[in-house]
């Protein structure tokens, strides 16, 4: 059970002959005391109340079971409840929605400005760190600006769309169903667009310059090298890229909580956002850990995709 | 001959225009940052100017006066998120650094297992936890604690943690370490005298990315610290938010303190927060 590296650990396992003079070392068993405290909190700390999550889940839980204990046992009856409501349904979808266009947007983003810093150039690096800040920015900080620049009255793109004539008064972004969706799904897309470019920018630099000279040798547009060498040797890197935005988005809460709450009318109360209400606004912390164990199965399967997505690549 | 001057002049004049497109999309792309600075420091009336002035002229420190230092709740939240983030930190490290060595550079069984755990549980949402963890803390008269709120941010920061600084202690070369053993060290000294010192640059990257980690942090600060007096500035502002209204420049004032020791560490040690983020974020 233990045996999962595969690796020769001894005795009379056949060894290549150049590592025959040295004889593999023993499991360091007491090399696991300097694991042990981290394991021991992460088990702790994450694991357990993960899976304690999951017992809440079938169990009668409000706020008086939670601050005196005693809950009784419904088995899947919190489950029947989440299952036969449609705002359950709904935040799901909202989720995919979010998660799906962010993913779209920040790909778009990161590969444009991947592209832009490809070639070095004077001040190119300083330019690429300095975007960098859009994403070591405080979610609040973030959340909040983008609330201000999407205002109604003031707001400085309305500003700007009234100027150009596009748009003729007040338009409230955050206060429509449909321009609210793309507004967090822009501010989440701003937030991991350099991630992306990073990601994006390290495959490019593993693509051989002289494929694009060959290229060029045979009269390639720079759009065709883009279209039939760039994209197709990124592909690796981009479905890294995507799968890890795509976990990282549909977990993602406070950037939603903050700048609209999940409204308007639940237009953006994504999974986190439900259950997050679901526990502290309703305190059903029973059917809240039904939606957050639904909420752990969709990283949680990529996540495994993803890992096996890089062993593979490693391997290659 | 002429081919390759030719080539050389197109080059360097695609790299102007290469040049003056990556400061256009990077200055367009900052914008948001911009104008959170520009507002903290207009003054009150000038914010709801049509339109809207593009340069606070004169800039005003007011905002930063009234709203940030002069008011009791966003001090006390600032000195909160503080002593969070630099418990966080303490503990991140004590922890992390001894099982990233062990998992680069003993030979333990159940590698595999314990590498799996820690990647795994960073693609946990933090809400799992915080509605859990409510309930558990609740019983152990750990909500609204200081300690509640650290064991929460280091069960993300420690696993963060060792997934950066383990590729560290793996370009340790093994000969090193055997050589302090051969010298008299144990599995211990060889680690804290020999290991630990060529590993800065990790350390260095793990404390930055813990402390900024903590302070921005928001999920556990929203479900564990219900009382005002405990919670972080992250929740402080989310709060003050509705009480504000329209005063834009004392919130965007609020959210540059904030976003200032960030912007900060990130400038001076850009460096390694880059090279961890992208190692925590891809590496197995």
């Amino acid at each position: 059970m233990t045996r999962i590296t595969g690796e020769p650990t001894g005795t009379a396992t056949v060894t290549p002959p150049s590592r025959a003079r040295r004889p593999r070392r023993r499991r360091n068993w007491r090399g696991l005391l300097f694991v042990a405290p981290a394991a021991v909190y992460v088990a702790a700390t994450v694991v357990y109340p993960l899976l304690y999550n999951v017992t809440q889940s079938f169990f009668d839980v409000g706020m008086r079971e939670v601050t005196r204990g005693g809950a009784a046992f419904v088995g899947l009856d919190n489950y029947a409840d989440q299952f036969g409501r449609p705002q359950f349904w709904h935040s799901l979808r909202v989720s995919l929605v979010y998660a799906f266009g962010t993913v779209a947007l920040t790909f778009l983003l990161g590969l444009g400005l991947a592209l832009i810093f490809r070639r070095a150039y004077r001040g190119r690096n300083i330019l690429r760190a300095v975007i960098l800040v859009a994403w070591v920015l405080p979610t609040v900080v973030s959340a909040n600006v983008w609330r201000w620049l999407l205002d109604g009255s003031y707001g400085l793109l309305n500003a700007v769309l009234s100027a150009l004539g596009l748009i003729d008064g007040d338009v409230f972004w955050l206060g429509q169903p449909t321009t609210a969706v793309i507004a967090v799904i822009l501010a989440t897309a701003w937030s991991f667009g350099p991630l992306a470019m990073i990601l994006l920018s390290a495959g490019m630099e593993g693509i051989s310059p002289t494929l694009y000279e060959a290229a060029r040798i045979d009269g390639a547009s720079p759009w065709q090298q883009f279209r039939r060498l760039t994209l197709p040797l990124l592909r690796p890197v981009s479905l890294t890229a995507i799968l890890l935005i795509f976990i990282f988005t549909f977990k993602t809460f406070d950037t939603i909580f903050l700048m609209t709450g999940g409204g308007p009318g639940g237009a953006t109360e994504t999974l986190p956002v439900y259950a997050y209400n679901e526990a502290f606004a309703f305190s059903r912390f029973d059917t809240a850990a039904v939606a957050t164990v639904v909420l752990m199965v969709v990283p949680i399967v990529l996540s495994l995709v993803y890992f096996r997505a890089i062993r593979s690549e490693e391997r290659a | 001959m002429s081919a390759v001057v030719v080539a050389s002049a197109r080059v360097r004049r695609q790299r102007r225009w290469l040049a003056i497109a990556g400061l256009v999309v990077t200055v367009v792309y900052l914008i948001p940052v911009y104008w959170m600075l520009n507002t903290s420091f207009k003054e009150a009336g000038d914010i709801f100017a049509v339109p809207p002035d593009l340069v606070p002229l004169p800039p005003t420190v007011a905002s930063y006066v009234n709203a940030v230092f002069s008011d009791a709740d966003i001090a006390r939240g600032l000195i909160n998120s503080g002593i969070v983030a630099v418990g966080t930190t303490s503990v991140t490290l004590l922890i992390a650094l001894p099982a990233a060595y062990g998992l680069a550079r003993l030979r333990i069984p159940f590698l595999p297992v314990i590498l799996m755990l820690f990647l795994i549980v960073q693609m946990v949402p933090s809400v799992n936890l915080a509605l859990p963890m409510f309930v558990l803390f609740s019983s152990a008269g750990l909500v609204n604690s200081y300690a509640g709120l650290i064991i929460a941010n280091c069960a993300l920061a420690i696993p963060l943690a060792v997934t950066i600084l383990r590729p560290y202690y793996l370009s340790v070369p093994t000969e090193v370490v055997e050589a302090a053993k051969i010298d008299g060290c144990n599995e211990f000294t060889a680690f804290w005298r020999v290991a630990l010192p060529m590993s800065r640059p990790g350390m260095v990257t793990v404390t930055v990315i813990s402390f900024l980690g903590a302070w921005g942090e928001f999920v556990f600060g929203l479900a564990l610290a219900t009382d005002d007096a405990i919670q972080p500035i992250t929740v402080v502002l989310s709060e003050i938010t509705n009480a504000y209204g329209v005063r834009w420049n004392d919130l965007m004032a609020v959210s540059a303190v904030i976003a200032l020791p960030v912007i900060a560490t990130f400038i001076f040690l850009q460096r390694y927060v880059v090279a961890g983020l992208t190692e925590g974020a891809t590496k197995t």
